[in-house]
């Protein structure tokens, strides 16, 4: 599905990825972690086309989009749904709205199809009762769950998942992490999360990617991360102060 | 060393201008491209026109009557002075029409729209909706810049028009109480000596002033980072490069048009 191979990108000097090469695959849940500044959200929007490599492509099903005019691009960014670390919600426009925005923009269906299509995404993520609400009155936690909404109204065959879970308790972090399991599940499209939920994130990705600073240490299932060796990975684990045993 | 440390800033100061104007001639070029064929959203253009043109419409209507009665109170002695009443309505209409009108609407316009459109695509930019448009494959330039850009030359071409009716009628009562200058002999003097070019330069300046107004705030705007702090840098910058282009355009303007 997504093929990143050799990404190397800098910011005024700053490497945020070196030579970072990954292959998702369709149908897959990757969950990409990684300590502060280590350039998971970067390798996120190089995903999606929203940052030019310095080296590197970035394979979507073949085709590189690094290289393509802005008519394919924009045929690549229509296949993809992201949401953003920050929520990105319109917020002049009510939940429905923005739900239904990515329907109204990138499909020919109706005032109706879209409004019914929305509000299932918004019964689906849990906030049935919400949609006539502007963003500012919405918690956190409910903030992203309408920004996953809004990412995945579509159904775009790649999800990207720009740590859904940051700042959020516990409980509602898991909550959301289940909840993207559950959209892929249904969906049956490719999704990449982002969470410092450690442990909610290994619990539901199929395969993990561990970044450190700006380069890919370790990709592979869960339990295979659990066995590594390697020392940042260790730290890693360690830092994030795992149950022992793991449980993978 | 000192000479040298001042150079150095001289030309940082320099380089940073330089960029900045080539940024925002490389933003006028990209809407520019969009223009032919059009290609911008309508709706949006409806809603600035709205927001940016009718709901400015008071605050340019209040500097307006404020404007023509200064500006005679002002003439006030000299006209008496010299016994000038009957060209009371050919100098005020000289001036608020060539150059007070298009100048002081265009200023008041850049603190209510310009720093406002400044703000919102600062906020939009750190905060990742920019992003979000193109992860929907929509081109924010066309989305977001275009409309504007449109809107802001439109409203302040008609709201300079409006505002300087208001300030010549102003000027024409406050006249017609403290000078005793009727309102024919006001009227008559304005008509007959202004020429058309004098309106249509109005008109231009307006027009101008607006372009420079939309292309500054909406490339300070999405050039916007550092959080909040950042957003309030962008509307202060982009208050300031407006009011010092207006003022630089209308210099140049009044040399060529005379």
């Amino acid at each position: 599905m997504v093929r990143i191979e050799n990404a190397s990108l800098s910011f005024d000097g700053v490497e945020a990825l070196r030579g970072v090469s990954l292959h998702v695959p369709r149908g897959v849940l990757l969950g990409l972690m990684g300590p502060l500044g280590c350039g998971k959200t970067t390798l996120c929007r190089v995903a999606c086309g929203l940052e030019s490599l310095d080296t590197g492509q970035v394979l979507f099903d073949g085709v590189d989009i690094t290289t393509v005019g802005p008519a394919e691009r924009r045929r690549a960014y229509r296949r993809c749904g992201m949401q953003f670390q920050n929520d990105a919600l319109f917020e002049h426009k009510s939940v429905l709205e923005n739900v239904g925005y990515p329907l109204e923009r990138l499909t020919e269906q109706s005032a109706a199809e879209i409004r019914g299509r929305a509000m299932e995404r918004i019964a689906m993520v849990g906030l049935f009762g919400t949609e006539n609400r502007l963003p500012n009155e919405l918690s956190g936690g409910q903030r992203r769950r309408v920004a996953v909404a809004r990412a995945c109204v579509t159904d775009p065959e790649l999800l990207l998942c720009d740590d859904p879970t940051a700042g959020l308790d516990p409980v509602t972090s898991r909550r959301i992490l289940d909840m993207i399991a559950g959209i892929r599940y249904q969906a049956r499209n490719t999704v990449v999360v982002i969470s410092s939920d450690v442990l909610g994130l290994m619990s539901v990705s199929e395969q993990i990617g561990l970044l450190w600073d700006g380069k890919l240490v370790a990709h592979g299932g869960p339990a295979a991360l659990w066995q590594d060796s390697q020392p940042k990975v260790r730290r890693f684990l360690d830092d994030a102060q795992l149950p022992l045993g793991g449980g993978f | 060393m000192a000479l040298s440390e001042g150079i150095a800033k001289l030309g940082s100061v320099f380089l940073a201008a330089s960029a900045q104007t080539g940024g925002a001639a490389v933003l006028l070029c990209s809407v520019a491209k969009r223009l032919v064929p059009p290609r911008f959203d309508r709706e949006e253009l409806r809603r600035c026109l709205l927001s940016m043109g009718y709901q400015s419409l008071g605050i340019i209507l209040a500097t307006a009557f404020v404007v023509g009665i200064i500006l005679v109170l002002q003439a006030y002695v000299f006209i008496d002075r010299y016994g000038l009443r009957s060209q009371l309505g050919w100098g005020a209409g000289f001036v608020t029409i060539r150059e007070l009108g298009p100048v002081l609407f265009a200023l008041m316009f850049s603190g209510r729209v310009g720093a406002y459109t400044a703000a919102e695509l600062g906020t939009m930019q750190v905060t990742d909706q920019v992003d979000g448009l193109r992860c929907l494959a929509i081109d924010p330039i066309s989305y977001l810049v275009v409309p504007r850009v449109l809107a802001m030359i439109v409203s302040l071409v008609c709201l300079t028009i409006i505002g300087n009716t208001m300030a010549l009628l102003s000027a024409s009562l406050v006249g017609d109480v403290l000078l005793e200058v009727e309102q024919h002999t006001f009227w008559g003097a304005l008509l007959e000596r202004l020429t058309p070019w004098d309106y249509l330069t109005s008109v231009l300046k307006a027009g101008l002033f607006g372009g420079i107004i939309a292309v500054t705030s909406c490339y300070y705007g999405l050039s916007t980072s550092g959080g909040a702090p950042g957003v309030g840098r962008s509307v202060n910058a982009s208050v300031v490069a407006s009011a010092v282009a207006i003022f630089v355009v209308d210099f140049f303007s009044t040399f060529v048009a005379g």
